[in-house]
């Protein structure tokens, strides 16, 4: 891809996925995370640890921006600086939570720009990751508008496992050396294992994996119900359903909506990214 | 493999099944079992190897030991390691879900700092013995041929329930009449109180997905309070349509105050006169009728004015309003009292006052439901408060203590200093700890013996919050112990109970060969006509018992009549003159402390898990240490900056920490959380952060006599240094892009 191609198709290219793309997918997995019922508790993010093996780096490189939480929860306030008016003067509608993972997104700006193809789009519609295709030249991460890439700085093993902690690490996934980047996959060991359910019961190809089939680690442990997980292409899905309910669809850069306050929405999905996580508004009752 | 023969009436005894006599006229031995002849086999648990497939995980149930909230877990298990902690959807409790500290209960069993070996103390040095070695020290500690009178004996531990309490009482009269002081520093003792006085039960229920409208004062019921889990799945139902309005009076943000629609930052200990504010509006505004009240409330509530209070409370009087309008508008609705509005010299009467808003908006009995105690009292939660650790250190510097038996809670660590817990342990001849890990109480103690971990133990456990019937917990170990030289706390009482009783005990080769004779001796009508074969393993697959009585249950002392709670109400109100405290300003100490609990250390006992270093706190977003949050304004007066490390300290002593500045936090405040500041306790704790509970003054709300966490007052000084922050995230603004998008709720209706 010389850069005079590049340059020359950037908008057929960044506006492609408009315009259909590729059909074939089996599945699109996509996300819906309720705002007003978040609280902010962080459970799925430990989860997460739990489940994807991901490395404690301690606080000296966590102060480095290190953390390799692929969920987080950020937090952000109303208005962080002193008001002057008496009302305003605290943080009267409480914080502002929103559990941010990869948006797995259709038009994912982190996919053209890796030098060896290491992250790619699957026919399941996962922003995936080949770690060992991966030389870490962090273009991507570097690319990523959510800051939702994790890179191995160092070979986190050596000291984030200590004997025995290291006999918790999830056997269907594997542990990440230095030089190499990673991010939510979704569960993609999770949902291999519901596709290998599947075709055990003679299930293949697309729409394999029935609704309800698995759960996402944050999905599972989530208290308020606020994360729905499933495929986006299954029209009777509970995630399809939220999408559809609050009127955001793939393949735009903005909705038309019947009613602007339905509470769907994409996060800065004006950059022309197509996330598959949909978030729905954060309610206040004044 | 062993048979032995045991009396029914003796066997009911030591199982603890003994009950209230509504559960007893029941009691019906099992038909299917052969104990009523007086003989059954028991075997051993053991996994047989052909259970285990390699590469496939197969999940196993148990119950969560983080907390006493007791929710439901299960465990996947592959190749024999257990992997991964999800809830248990089957629970009432926790119904699927996990917090994060119950997803970190592997990190307490795979943590490289556990206690492998047994320890005894030789000139001054803790050294490892064999557990052989250890158990002779105790029996010659405690045993019939100690010589020592029992009353010398104390256990000191944390929450206890289920056959762990039962078999701690049988050791307590096996030896002559232990006592026993169980302590939690995070505790609900005066709301319980208070609970008792007003709805004439310490249990009551709270229907968080019934309200419409909640008004919670200091009870951060999504997180650190109650039962964090099952409150957090009802808030999913009550934000649902019609969406129910959340209202947080609170002098520090937590992590419920983070998702309410109106948060009041109350100063602290102003909790009451804010409560009594809200009713002298409900009254004057929205017809309440305060008929319903004591009188004695009653006739007071002419001195709370919106404007009046303003001055008190540091809440706007719009704000106290708005609230008003919200609970008188919005019906049913529920007012929860707890935390840090119940941390006062006069917290007994801040939730008296919360509680009567229930009683003037009609709560009682809707959604807010008082309940029988749980029917096996010999099981119910012993539940533990820092009034106890104060009676056991009494009695201890008195040198009324020869043996302290501990378990489950780490008072040299959670005592403030005023308590001098060091002089009482130093006090004590032997101290015995019981416990997974060398932590500040456990590395003074005499003997120690290393415990299973939860993931490798046998274990019945009754929750502090009984959500629906009532139930029994089951715990059952999701792998086989790690160490040789551990073993279970339930084996261990079994092993001390023998050297007393062989003839009762000595039938049961291990506490697993105890509980699963406790199952057969559950009346019949709760196995609900399955065999006790069948029981047992429906209890193994989902984790508990149902140990339903033939009555309904439970039953709802007080109803919707709310006549009759107002009788109770008047009773307490007058019996103890209801007075509510006016807030004083202090020259030298002008700022109060709120020890803040922690969403992921707790009261420090996590401290050593390293997920939950590294999970930001849900506020601050700070990682790994400590901090002090204050408000920006007060930070102005003082001339503080973000990340200045500051010196806060009390009467009693005084720490240093960097400063958070936010607006979540009543400007007479400053808070610093609960959990770090270890001096033992492994390498993710030990020298990390500071711990805001050793310099608590040591005064107690009076009318329970409990510690009043957040009386302290506090100066706080610069230390001229600055440094950033560890924290998650740059930017404490959205800075106009729309990452968390917020509608109100007036849009929200139009769709």
């Amino acid at each position: 891809m010389s850069l005079e191609n590049i340059l020359e198709n950037w908008s057929k290219y960044r506006k492609g996925h408009e315009e259909g793309g590729y059909h074939e997918y089996e599945h699109m997995w996509g996300m819906a995370i309720d705002l007003d019922k978040c609280t902010g508790c962080n459970a799925c993010s430990v989860a997460c640890y739990a489940e994807n093996n991901l490395a404690v780096v301690g606080e000296e490189k966590f102060s480095k921006g290190q953390g390799m939480h692929w969920l987080r929860i950020e937090r952000y306030w109303d208005e962080p600086d002193l008001g002057e008016d008496k009302v305003n003067e605290y943080q009267i509608h409480g914080a502002s939570f929103i559990p941010m993972n990869c948006q797995h997104c259709n038009a994912a700006t982190c996919e053209p720009v890796c030098p060896v193809a290491a992250t790619y789009h699957t026919p399941d519609g996962l922003n995936a990751q080949v770690y060992n295709r991966c030389i870490g030249s962090r273009y991507c991460s570097n690319n990523c508008p959510y800051r939702l890439r994790y890179f191995n700085f160092f070979s986190y093993y050596e000291d984030s496992w200590p004997e025995p902690l290291q006999m918790q690490l999830n056997p269907d996934i594997s542990v990440r050396d230095k030089g190499v980047m990673e991010k939510c996959t979704f569960c993609v060991q999770r949902i291999r294992t519901a596709k290998d359910d599947a075709a055990r019961d003679d299930r293949r190809g697309p729409g394999a994996v029935k609704d309800g089939d698995l759960k996402t680690a944050c999905q599972q442990s989530c208290a308020t119900q606020a994360i729905f997980f499933g495929d986006l292409l299954d029209k009777d899905s509970a995630v399809s359903k939220v999408w559809e309910k609050h009127e955001v669809a793939l393949g735009k850069s903005s909705q038309n909506k019947s009613n602007p306050d339905k509470r769907g929405y994409r996060v800065l999905e004006g950059l022309n990214t197509d996330p598959c996580v949909m978030f729905l508004e954060r309610v206040r009752e004044v | 493999m062993s048979t032995y023969k045991v009396k029914r009436r003796d066997f009911l005894k030591i199982t603890g099944l003994t009950g209230a006599s509504a559960a007893l006229a029941a009691c019906d031995m099992p038909t299917t079992v052969t104990l009523e002849e007086g003989e059954e086999e028991v075997v051993s648990y053991l996994m047989p190897e052909e259970y285990v497939i390699p590469g496939i995980g197969v999940w196993y149930a148990s119950t969560c030991q983080q907390c006493d909230a007791g929710c439901g877990i299960i465990g996947r298990v592959r190749e024999g390691r257990v992997l991964k902690l999800e809830g248990n959807p089957v629970s009432p409790i926790n119904k699927g879900a996990l917090c994060q500290i119950g997803q970190a209960a592997l990190q307490v069993h795979y943590n490289p700092d556990r206690l492998k070996q047994p320890k005894l103390r030789q000139e001054g040095k803790l050294i490892d013995v064999t557990w052989d070695d250890a158990f002779a020290a105790l029996k010659s500690s405690i045993g019939p041929d100690s010589g020592l009178d029992g009353s010398r004996i104390a256990w000191l531990t944390g929450t206890v329930s289920g056959h762990q309490r039962v078999l701690m009482d049988a050791v307590s009269e096996a030896v002559g009449g232990a006592s026993h002081y169980a302590h939690e520093t995070l505790n609900d003792t005066v709301v319980d109180k208070v609970n008792a006085d007003v709805y004439g039960s310490a249990n009551v229920q709270y229907k968080i997905a019934d309200a419409q409208s909640i008004l919670s004062f200091g009870a951060d019921f999504l997180s650190t309070w109650g039962s964090p889990v099952h409150n957090s799945v009802q808030y999913g139902q009550f934000r649902d349509a019609p969406r129910g309005v959340l209202i947080q009076a609170e002098p520090k943000m937590t992590v419920t105050g983070g998702s309410a629609d109106l948060w009041l930052p109350v100063r602290p200990g102003t909790e009451g006169t804010l409560a009594m504010t809200i009713a002298a509006e409900l009254v004057a505004s929205h017809g309440a009728d305060a008929t319903k009240l004591p009188k004695a409330m009653a006739d007071q509530l002419g001195q709370y004015s919106l404007d009046s209070s303003e001055a008190q409370t540091g809440v706007a009087a719009s704000l106290v309003k708005q609230a008003a309008n919200f609970l008188a508008t919005r019906a049913p609705s529920l007012v929860i009292a707890g935390g840090t509005a119940a941390a006062h010299e006069h917290g007994y009467e801040a939730v008296t006052a919360a509680a009567m808003l229930n009683v003037l908006l009609g709560n009682v009995g809707k959604t807010i439901i008082p309940v029988a105690d749980f029917p096996y009292p010999a099981l119910a939660p012993k539940k533990g408060d820092t009034a106890q650790l104060a009676a056991f250190a009494k009695k201890a510097k008195a040198g009324d203590i020869s043996v302290a038996l501990i378990a489950g809670t780490n008072p040299a660590y959670t005592a403030p200093d005023q308590l001098d817990m060091a002089a009482a342990l130093s006090a004590v001849k032997v101290k015995v700890a019981f416990t997974e890990f060398l932590d500040e109480t456990s590395s003074m103690a005499d003997i120690v013996l290393p415990l299973h971990s939860d993931m490798e133990s046998w274990g019945t456990h009754v929750a502090s919050y009984q959500v629906a019937d009532p139930m029994i917990s089951l715990q059952q170990p999701l792998m086989e112990p790690l160490y040789a030289e551990t073993r279970s706390l339930g084996d261990t009482l079994l092993d001390v109970l023998k050297l007393y009783n062989a003839e009762q005990y000595g039938p049961f080769a291990d506490y697993y060969a105890y509980l699963r004779n406790v199952v057969s001796a559950v009346p019949a009508v709760a196995k609900e006509g399955a065999s006790d074969e069948a029981y047992w393993q429906a209890g193994l697959q989902q984790g508990m018992l149902k140990v339903t009585a033939p009555k309904p249950f439970p039953a709802a002392i007080a109803t919707a009549a709310n006549d009759d709670a107002s009788d109770a109400l008047v009773k307490s109100a007058d019996t103890m003159g209801f007075v509510l405290p006016v807030y004083e300003k202090n020259k030298d100490y002008p700022l109060s402390l709120i020890p803040a609990a922690s969403s992921r250390l707790g009261d420090g006992r996590f401290a050593n898990l390293p997920w939950l270093q590294e999970a930001p706190d849900a506020i601050t977003k700070i990682v790994w240490n400590s901090w002090v949050e204050m408000h920006p304004a007060t930070a102005l007066y003082y001339g503080f900056k973000q990340g200045d490390f500051v010196e806060v300290a009390s009467a009693e002593g005084s720490v240093k920490a960097q400063i958070y500045l936010h607006k979540g936090i009543n400007k007479d405040a400053v808070a610093v959380p609960m959990g770090q500041g270890h001096t033992e306790y492994g390498r993710y704790a030990t020298g990390r952060g500071v711990n805001p509970l050793k310099m608590l003054a040591t005064t107690s709300d009076v009318q329970t006599g409990e510690l009043a966490l957040c009386a302290t007052r506090v100066t706080v000084v610069s230390t001229g240094r600055n440094e950033e922050l560890v924290k998650m995230g740059g930017s404490e603004s959205q800075v106009g892009r729309k990452l968390v998008g917020t509608i109100t709720a007036d849009q929200l209706r139009r769709v």
